[in-house]
C-alpha cells in the first residue's frame, strides 16, 4: 500500500520549492513530484512594448542568483531577432563574464552539498561552517574562488551582480590592458584553488557513493547504488558558453521544443499518510493534509524531442565530451570538473582579448519582427530566451529557465530512491526555483494555453 | 578586493513596484563623486549569497543595506534597523545549510545599518515597474541619510536628519519634513 509524503519547503537551494513523494511500504519512491511553488510570475507579459535594451535588463531581475545568464540570454536573443552580429571582443568580454558567474555558482554549490556528505574515513557529516580543520581551509579556499569569479565579473561587466557594461549590440566599454592584466592574475590565481577544491570534491562524493547506508535526521538510510538515475535525455546547446538562432548551425531547434501544462503531468489530490517529525529541518509536512501537485505546481513542463530533458553540468559534459556517469553523484562530479575548464577557456578569452578592439556593433538595426533566440549555458543549464523585435519595441518575449527544464526530469530520477534522499537528488540539480517559473505555456498543437494564470 | 571599507547595498527587486527602493536608491548613489572606501552595490535579490556572505570583515567595517520595511508608518517614511530588530528570514541565504542569516554571523564584525522606506505598494507576484510617489519622495531624503550613516559631507545644504535625543541602536524612525 503506497503512502504519500510531503517535503516543503525543500532547502538549500534558491526559491520555494517542494517534494511530494508516494512511497512503498520501504519507503522507497514509487512516483515522485518535485515542483516549483513560487507563483507565476509574467516577465514575459511585462516585456511587451518595451525597448530592447530594457527587456535583459527586466529578465535579469527575475532570480537572485541567475542574473547575469538572464541577462546574457536576453540581450542576445534581441541580438538573434534584430539580427545583429556583435564584436569579437564584446563575445569575450561577455563570456568571460559567464565563466567568471559560473566560477562563482559551482563554489557556493559545493557549500550546499557539503552538509549532505562526509569527511572520508569518518561518520562525521561536514558543516562548512564550522572553525574546525580540516574544513576551515576547505572553507576559506571555497570563499576566495567566490570572490574571484566576482570580482572578475565586475571587471568585465562593472557590477558583478546585475551588469552594467553589457548592452544589445556588444559592450558599452571595453576593458583596460591593467583590468585585463587584473583579470589574468585573478585567474591564474584561481586555477590551482580551483583544481585542488575539484579534487576534494569527487573525493568526499566518492567516499559518499562507496557508503551502504546514510543517516538522515537520526535515521539509517539505505543508499541505493542507482541513487538519482534516469533514462530522459541531456540538452545543451554549447560546451561553456551558448548559441542563437544567427549561428550557422543552432545547436537547439525551436521546432522540437514543446511545453505541457503541469496538469497534465503531476500527480492530482491526494493525501498525507506518512509524516516524519525526525526529518530535516522541523520534519515532513503533517498527517491528513491535502497535496495536490496538479494545482500547486507553477511551472510548464518543457519537453525536447516529446521528453522532459536534464540541463546542466553533466548535459554539457555528455553532449560535447562523451562524459557517461549516472545518478546523482555523477552529476556532482561533472559540476566539480567544470570547475577547472571554465578557468581554461576564461584565460582563453583574456587571450583573446583585445582591450583596444571595438566592442560595439556599427549597425545596430531596430528589428522587422522576426523570432529570435538565444541560449545561454547558465551554471543549472540550459537558458534560452526567445524574442520578437520589430521597429525596437519587443513584441514577445519568452524564458525557457534551466530548473524548469530540471523540475520533471529530477521527478523522474527520483523513482527507486529512499524518500528520505530525495532532496539529496534534488540538490544535484542545484535548483534555482525563484526564477523557474513560466508564464507561456504551448501544448501539442502548439497553441497557447496558460496566459490565463495571470489574468 | 571585492568590497571596500564600507559598503552600501540596495536590496529589492524592481519588479515588484515599491520593491525596487533600494536599487534606485543606488541609482541615486551612482550619480555622485563617492571616496574609494565606499562601494556601491545594487544588490537586487542577491543580496544574502553575492555580498553579505562574501564580506570580509578585515577589509568591509561598515554596511549600510537600502530596503523596503514595513514597519506600520505612512508610506514614504524611513526607519533606521539593527540586525536584531529584524525578524526572522530577513535576508536568509538560501544556500545556507542550516537557515540561518548571514547578517547574524557577520554583526559582531561589521557594523550593520539597516534603512527601510515603508512602501506604499508591493506587487508581488505580479510584475509592475515604476515606484508609487510616496517612496519615489523618499529617495533623495535616503540618499542624505545613508552619507551621513557612513560620514560623508560635502557641505551641501540639506535637512538636519536626526532627531535630538534619539536612542542610539534601536529602531527608529527618521521622519523629515
Amino acid at each position: 500500500m503506497s503512502k504519500v509524503v510531503e517535503i516543503s519547503p525543500t532547502t538549500r537551494h534558491e526559491g520555494h520549492s517542494k517534494l511530494v513523494l508516494k512511497v512503498n511500504d520501504a519507503g522507497i519512491i514509487e512516483t515522485g513530484n518535485w515542483c516549483s511553488i513560487t507563483p507565476v510570475r509574467g516577465v514575459e507579459k511585462l516585456a511587451v512594448g518595451k525597448t530592447p535594451e530594457q527587456v535583459p535588463k527586466i529578465a535579469s531581475r527575475v532570480c537572485g542568483i541567475c542574473p547575469i545568464a538572464h541577462n546574457l540570454a536576453g540581450t542576445e536573443a534581441m541580438e538573434a531577432s534584430i539580427k545583429c552580429e556583435i564584436p569579437k571582443d564584446a563575445k569575450m568580454l561577455r563570456h568571460i563574464l559567464q565563466l567568471a558567474n559560473r566560477l562563482h555558482s559551482i563554489a557556493l554549490h559545493d557549500i550546499l552539498i557539503l552538509p549532505d556528505l562526509y569527511l572520508p574515513g569518518t561518520e562525521t557529516k561536514i558543516n562548512p561552517f564550522t572553525a574546525e580543520e580540516p574544513v576551515r581551509t576547505v572553507a576559506k579556499r571555497i570563499q576566495r574562488i567566490r570572490e574571484i569569479g566576482q570580482t572578475i565579473g565586475q571587471i568585465a561587466a562593472g557590477d558583478c551582480i546585475h551588469p552594467r557594461n553589457t548592452r544589445v549590440g556588444g559592450m558599452y566599454r571595453n576593458v583596460s590592458e591593467q583590468a585585463k592584466t587584473k583579470m589574468y592574475d585573478l585567474a591564474k590565481e584561481a586555477l590551482p584553488l580551483a583544481k585542488a577544491q575539484m579534487d576534494l570534491m569527487i573525493a568526499i562524493l566518492r567516499n559518499y557513493q562507496a557508503r551502504d547506508s546514510v543517516d538522515v535526521g537520526g535515521m539509517k538510510v539505505p543508499l541505493p547504488k542507482t541513487l538519482g538515475f534516469h533514462n530522459q535525455g541531456y540538452l545543451a546547446t554549447h560546451a561553456f558558453y551558448g548559441a542563437s538562432s544567427l549561428d550557422e548551425n543552432p545547436s537547439w531547434d525551436i521546432r522540437r521544443f514543446k511545453e505541457a501544462r503541469p496538469y497534465d503531468w503531476y500527480m492530482g489530490e491526494m493525501e498525507i499518510t506518512l509524516e516524519e517529525p525526525k526529518y530535516p529541518i522541523g520534519g515532513t509536512t503533517k498527517l491528513g493534509t491535502k497535496v495536490n501537485p496538479q494545482m500547486e505546481a507553477c511551472t510548464g513542463i518543457p519537453m525536447y524531442d516529446g521528453q522532459p530533458v536534464e540541463v546542466g553540468p553533466r548535459a554539457r559534459l555528455a553532449v560535447y565530451k562523451n562524459y557517461d556517469e549516472k545518478g546523482t553523484v555523477g552529476q556532482n562530479v561533472a559540476r566539480e570538473m567544470e570547475y577547472p575548464d571554465c578557468l581554461y577557456e576564461m584565460i582563453d578569452c583574456l587571450d583573446e582579448l583585445n582591450t583596444n578592439g571595438k566592442v560595439l556593433a556599427d549597425n545596430i538595426p531596430d528589428g522587422d519582427g522576426s523570432l529570435g533566440w538565444a541560449s545561454n549555458e547558465a551554471p543549472r543549464g540550459t537558458d534560452v530566451h526567445i524574442a520578437r523585435v520589430k521597429d525596437w519595441k519587443v513584441q514577445y518575449y519568452s524564458m525557457l529557465v534551466p530548473t524548469t527544464w530540471n523540475f520533471a526530469t529530477c521527478s523522474a530520477a527520483l523513482t527507486g530512491a529512499p524518500w528520505q534522499l530525495a532532496e539529496v537528488i534534488m540538490r544535484g540539480y542545484d535548483p534555482c526555483v525563484s526564477c523557474a517559473t513560466h508564464m507561456i505555456v504551448i501544448d501539442q498543437e502548439n497553441r497557447l494555453v496558460a496566459q490565463k494564470l495571470i489574468q | 578586493m571585492l568590497f571596500s571599507e564600507i559598503v552600501i547595498a540596495g536590496c529589492g527587486n524592481p519588479l515588484f513596484a515599491d520593491d525596487g527602493f533600494g536599487p534606485a536608491v543606488i541609482e541615486e548613489l551612482r550619480k555622485l563623486d563617492l571616496p574609494d572606501n565606499v562601494s556601491v552595490v545594487d544588490a537586487g535579490l542577491g543580496g544574502p549569497h553575492f555580498i553579505f556572505t562574501l564580506l570580509d570583515p578585515e577589509v568591509t567595517k561598515k554596511l549600510v543595506i537600502i530596503d523596503i520595511a514595513d514597519f506600520g508608518e505612512k508610506p514614504g517614511t524611513l526607519a533606521k534597523f539593527r540586525v536584531e530588530d529584524l525578524p526572522p528570514g530577513s535576508y536568509r541565504d538560501a544556500h545556507s545549510w542550516d537557515l540561518t542569516e548571514p547578517l547574524q554571523r557577520i554583526k559582531d564584525l561589521i557594523e550593520i545599518t539597516v534603512v527601510g522606506c515603508q512602501p506604499a505598494r508591493v506587487t508581488d507576484p505580479e510584475m509592475e515597474i515604476g515606484l508609487s510617489d510616496e517612496v519615489s519622495q523618499a529617495i533623495p531624503r535616503t540618499v542624505q541619510f545613508v552619507l551621513d550613516l557612513v560620514g560623508i559631507d560635502y557641505g551641501t545644504a540639506r535637512p538636519y536628519l536626526r532627531k535630538e535625543g534619539r536612542q542610539c541602536g534601536i529602531a527608529e524612525t527618521c521622519k523629515t519634513g
